[in-house]
């Protein structure tokens, strides 16, 4: 497959190149299968960096995940992990996860320091789901995305990728906050019907990539 | 082109380049001040398009007149323009105030700032609430409708009284959903003219399809903290789309009640079927007013 700079490789059976710009919002109820759509996503192939938060896993998990993708992917990643932060200076630690102004503040900082480095950029949430659990209003979160994380992929032509369990609670508008949410997406990747070693994905918003697609995890 | 007015608040030896790197921009205007309490005096005598603040000034810091901003035009956009590394920040005071950051420090930081002010105004990026990706579309469509001009109002005030009789909740009302309000146009059971963008579940239900239904408000974290609705008496809603025929979400048509309350399959129908009705009345009435404009003048 040959690849033009308006599009990224997400590389994998199933899954054709997105376009630079593109936001997606990753759902399912499988957190190990999300992990790895996600990680399919948003790690840097050559040429390319990544900025990363991550909320449930910690820096160095980030990185080998990104490493498992793509070789050396790891070492072209920026990760804000609430996990704390790891000998390498491209972690950073989030003190916080309910401090979105400090949140958005770090990710704005690591998305201009790694557009400095790389010309195209990946971006990611893992999990979203898990910033809008801990805030105390979910229209700080959606304040969040607008002003600092959608806004982002767009002014950096790159993508973005923010995901959600849907298992997670929201109280009782999760599925209508989901719906809302995606709105605000160009697209939307659900990971369904996922085993040790394949999952079920199901696009739409994407253009070409629409539709259902196995895809090896 | 137009012009845009940019609020630079920095020390008095730094408001000049950060005046001048926004200035780069040919369409943007740089008014410049250099405390806490100059900055909070324009942004209460005049209108800007956006504000540059330094974090550390002589009488507080960047977050006091971002705070001032949010009270005073809270879609307005901030950039904080800063030396301050986002550790070195405060911000427990401010946990969900969000600004652009962009550090002095990092590379090309005063080269990237007229580009990122720029931005941040022309895609009203620091809204408090989820766009449609299609809002400019969804803006445009609203516009084709002449609401001031259209003898609308009887007939939506007659559709609401109906829609709270045959639902038997406390209130029901049609809104138009503009830029950063809801424009109420018929509400029978409350005196609302108009509902901001970021307090109005509207502003959630036009996301979705069907129809949405919130059974108590106290339940939902997208709404339990919203003192606005809570003043209202607001604890359970229902909201249906109006979609005009190219597909282009305008408005709402809600029943409201002071109590919990679900909907059943055939009453979220019903109200769907309701507003259905009223996006039709508005049509209907825009064509009238095509065919003869000077029916209203």
């Amino acid at each position: 497959m040959s690849l033009t700079n308006d599009e990224f490789d997400v590389s994998g059976d199933g899954f054709p190149a997105v376009a630079n710009g593109t936001s997606i919002l990753l759902t399912g109820e499988d957190a190990d299968a999300l992990a790895s759509v996600f990680y399919r996503l948003v790690a840097a192939r050559d040429g390319e960096h990544s900025v990363v938060l991550s909320t449930d896993s910690s820096g160095r998990t980030v990185t080998r995940s990104l490493d498992d993708v793509e070789r050396g992917a790891g070492d072209r990643a920026r990760v804000l992990a609430v996990e704390g932060s790891d000998r390498r200076d491209a972690v950073t630690a989030v003190e916080d996860l309910t401090d979105l102004t400090g949140l958005g503040m770090q990710l704005s900082t690591a998305v201009a320091e790694a557009s400095a480095d790389a010309s195209r950029l990946r971006t990611g949430l893992l999990l979203c789901s898990s910033v809008i659990e801990a805030a105390d209003d979910t229209t700080a979160v959606y304040r969040l995305l607008n002003s600092n994380f959608l806004n982002h992929v767009r002014r950096e032509d790159a993508i973005g990728v923010a995901a959600v369990d849907t298992s997670a609670d929201f109280g009782s508008g999760t599925s209508s906050t989901v719906k809302g949410m995606e709105t605000s997406f160009t697209g939307r990747v659900h990971v369904e019907d996922a085993s040790l070693s394949e999952a079920t994905v199901t696009v739409s918003g994407l253009g070409d990539a629409d539709g259902t697609h196995s895809v090896r995890l | 082109m137009t012009q845009r007015t940019v609020l630079c608040v920095d020390t008095e030896d730094a408001v000049p380049t950060t005046a001048s790197a926004v200035a780069e921009d040919g369409s943007l205007d740089a008014v410049e001040t250099t405390s806490v309490a100059d900055a909070r005096a324009v942004l209460r005598d005049r209108d800007v398009d956006a504000v540059v603040t330094e974090h550390d000034l002589p009488d507080g810091s960047g977050m006091d007149v971002v705070e001032t901003l949010r009270e005073v035009s809270p879609q307005t956009p901030c950039v904080l323009f800063t030396d301050a590394r986002p550790g070195d920040i405060d911000t427990s005071a401010f946990e969900d105030l969000i600004v652009e950051y962009l550090g002095k420090h990092l590379p090309d930081a005063h080269e990237r700032l007229s580009v990122v002010v720029n931005d941040v105004i022309t895609h009203s990026s620091q809204v408090g609430f989820l766009l449609p990706d299609n809002e400019a579309e969804r803006l445009d469509a609203l516009a084709e409708y002449d609401i001031d001009d259209l003898p609308i109002e009887d007939s939506f005030d007659r559709l609401t009284d109906l829609i709270a009789s045959h639902f038997d909740t406390a209130v029901a009302f049609i809104g138009l959903i503009e830029s950063d309000e809801e424009n109420v146009m018929a509400c029978t059971g409350a005196d609302w003219d108009s509902l901001t963008r970021e307090e109005s579940i509207c502003t959630h239900s036009m996301l979705q399809e069907d129809v949405m239904v919130v059974e108590d408000i106290a339940d939902d974290k997208r709404f339990r903290s919203n003192d606005e609705l809570h003043n209202l008496g607001i604890v359970s809603y229902a909201g249906a789309n109006m979609t005009t025929s190219d597909g282009e979400v305008i408005g709402q048509v809600c029943v409201i009640d002071h109590e919990q309350r679900s909907y059943d399959a055939d009453q979220r129908a019903d109200l769907q079927q309701f507003a259905d009705e009223a996006m039709e009345l508005l049509e209907l009435r825009q064509r009238v007013l095509d065919a003869n404009p000077e029916v209203n003048a």
